[in-house]
């Protein structure tokens, strides 16, 4: 019973509204996410999204609305409180360190947790250990050859494989992905999903925004459709897949319209 | 048959010997706190912070005054100087660094002007442009730094100290973190980092080291006038760290060599006029800055600042 009561709290989302000057983005956005859940969020251009992700964050600063993370109101927070409390945010635009070799990417997330004089002389023994757990973490993913390369040199795929897997070794349980797989060749994509897949299977909650809804049920439990700052439909991705108003939503007001479109 | 290479030798033995040589090593020791301090702030950190050498300054007359006027011990003032100079970096730091990049060369660049406004015009404590003189070589248990190369085993000391702390600064995850904020600010936040904290804490320890080297200045040329801290000065700075490459120790090391001694040493051999020498100096600084720039543009200005 508690531990269905704690799984149920995991992120609690309630009356959420955001505004850019004036101008509403979010518009009392409420839904709750258990612990373990992989749940893709779509929706067309504006509706909300990277907006939402924002304000989980703590980029954006929260008017109104209760933010609750594991039981816990992280409203008040910054976004580095709340990366440290478990919040784990992969950009759309791929925050990479570019001018750093993939291995100091790693060992900066490994440090995050760690204290500074643990970490700060190079010879210490946490850093030589962080080294090994880093390349580690970047054989999982293939990238183990590249460890010593400038994370700028690496293609658009690899460098969503190297911030996921970062957000990992940083120590994240929520993972808010904003479309991981944005411009990235047909075969990475397979590999983004498939370390999708693996967060899955370590236990770890997944939110993620991507506009290919063919591509995510495969690894969703479930669907969140926003639209104009406001979840719309809320189901498992088959049933939100063949509601007709999915269509209507992506492909403008009346059903006919939606037709020519397709 | 060995006289003649052996006669090259001495000479180049009396010229290191010279007084000369000895004074273009305690610039160089100077030089080398200033620029790797600076190199500190804006090579790791990104932080464009045109208030360096104001910094520098404060550091100079902390030690200027404290020794001329109340005879304070030589490591008292340069304690002193270093954390009056961080002191001056936090309120700096605390007003500017709310300023995203740009705007935040800006703000310092403001402070800088601030900071040459005050000792030009705070006639009572500084004596304005007359300079302070008569500041006393140290004096350290027993031993004298007056004479230059006495004074330069101190400032080789006090540098090789400097350089050390600074060097393992470089490679602590501090750096790292900090690093990290340069090229994805919101990234490192993700990462727990508290960037704004972070970036205050490199601004204090960069200035208390610029803060050290104006107090070995002050002692070095027993007179200092706000001249010295112009704005020239921080284009020097900022010329150095930039062509040995921001965020390289040793290349901003190597380039200090090359602009604080070869390159003006060298430029000595020339046939010219000194009323040409110093221009051409200037000259040749803004045309490899320029190039150095032009060749880096991608990597000094990044374009991607996004969310």
């Amino acid at each position: 019973m508690s531990i269905e009561k704690e799984a149920a709290a995991f992120l609690e989302v309630k009356h959420l509204a955001f505004s850019i000057r004036g101008a509403p983005i979010l518009n009392g956005i409420s839904f709750a996410v258990k612990a373990g859940e992989t749940v893709g969020i779509i929706g067309p251009n504006g509706s909300g999204k990277t907006t939402l992700f924002n304000c989980l964050s703590g980029f954006n600063r929260v008017p109104t609305g209760v933010l609750f993370f594991r039981g816990e109101d992280i409203g008040p927070l910054g976004p580095s409180q709340r990366a440290l409390k478990g919040v784990g945010r992969v950009f759309q635009n791929p925050g990479i360190f570019r001018e750093m070799t993939l291995l100091e990417n790693m060992i900066t997330a490994l440090e995050g947790r760690q204290p500074l004089l643990s970490t700060f002389f190079p010879w210490s023994s946490t850093h030589a250990a962080n080294r090994t757990e880093a390349l580690r973490y970047l054989g999982e993913v293939g990238l183990e050859g590249k460890a010593n390369q400038k994370a700028s040199s690496l293609s658009g795929g690899q460098m969503r494989l190297l911030e996921i897997t970062r957000t990992l070794a940083f120590g994240a349980d929520l993972f808010l992905l904003d479309e991981p797989t944005a411009g990235v060749s047909p075969k990475m994509k397979e590999e983004v999903a498939h370390l999708v897949q693996q967060l899955r299977t370590l236990g770890k909650t997944v939110l993620v925004i991507e506009h290919d809804i063919q591509f995510i049920q495969r690894f969703c439990d479930r669907i969140l459709v926003l639209d104009v700052g406001q979840v719309v439909m809320d189901g498992d991705p088959k049933s939100v897949r063949e509601n007709p108003r999915l269509q209507e939503i992506y492909f403008g007001g009346q059903t006919g319209a939606a037709g020519q479109a397709n | 048959m060995f006289e003649a290479p052996l006669g090259f030798f001495v000479g180049f033995y009396e010229v290191l010997r010279s007084e000369y040589a000895l004074h273009l090593c305690v610039l160089l020791g100077i030089y080398l706190i200033l620029a790797q301090s600076f190199n500190l702030v804006f090579g790791v950190g990104g932080l464009f912070n045109l208030a360096h050498v104001a910094t520098y300054a404060i550091g100079a007359y902390t030690t200027a005054l404290l020794s001329t006027e109340l005879n304070v011990g030589v490591f008292q003032c340069l304690l002193a100087s270093a954390l009056l100079s961080g002191l001056l970096a936090l309120i700096i730091g605390a007003i500017s660094l709310r300023l995203a990049t740009d705007y935040f060369a800006i703000g310092s660049l403001a402070f800088s002007a601030v900071v040459s406004a005050l000792l030009i015009n705070w006639r009572s404590l500084t004596r304005g442009v007359l300079g302070i003189p008569g500041i006393p070589r140290p004096e350290w248990g027993g031993i004298d730094f007056n004479g230059v190369q006495n004074f330069l085993y101190f400032v080789i000391v006090v540098t090789l100290l400097c350089l050390g702390a600074m060097w393992i600064l470089f490679r602590s995850s501090f750096a790292r973190s900090l690093k990290a904020a340069a090229q994805s600010d919101v990234a490192a936040q993700s990462l727990g980092r508290d960037v704004a904290r972070l970036r205050i804490w490199a601004f204090f320890i960069s200035s208390a080291f610029a803060g050290i080297a104006g107090g070995l200045f002050a002692y070095y040329l027993n007179y200092i006038d706000p001249s010295s801290f112009s704005l020239t000065e921080m284009v020097l700075v900022l010329t150095i760290v930039v062509v040995g490459r921001p965020g390289s120790f040793w290349g901003v090391a190597a380039a200090t060599l090359l602009l604080v001694v070869l390159l003006p040493e060298g430029l000595r051999f020339l046939p010219l006029e000194p009323s040409v020498l110093g221009p051409l100096r200037q000259f040749l600084h803004a045309l490899l800055l320029f190039i150095v720039v032009y060749m880096n543009r991608a990597r000094l200005f990044p374009v991607e600042r996004m969310v």
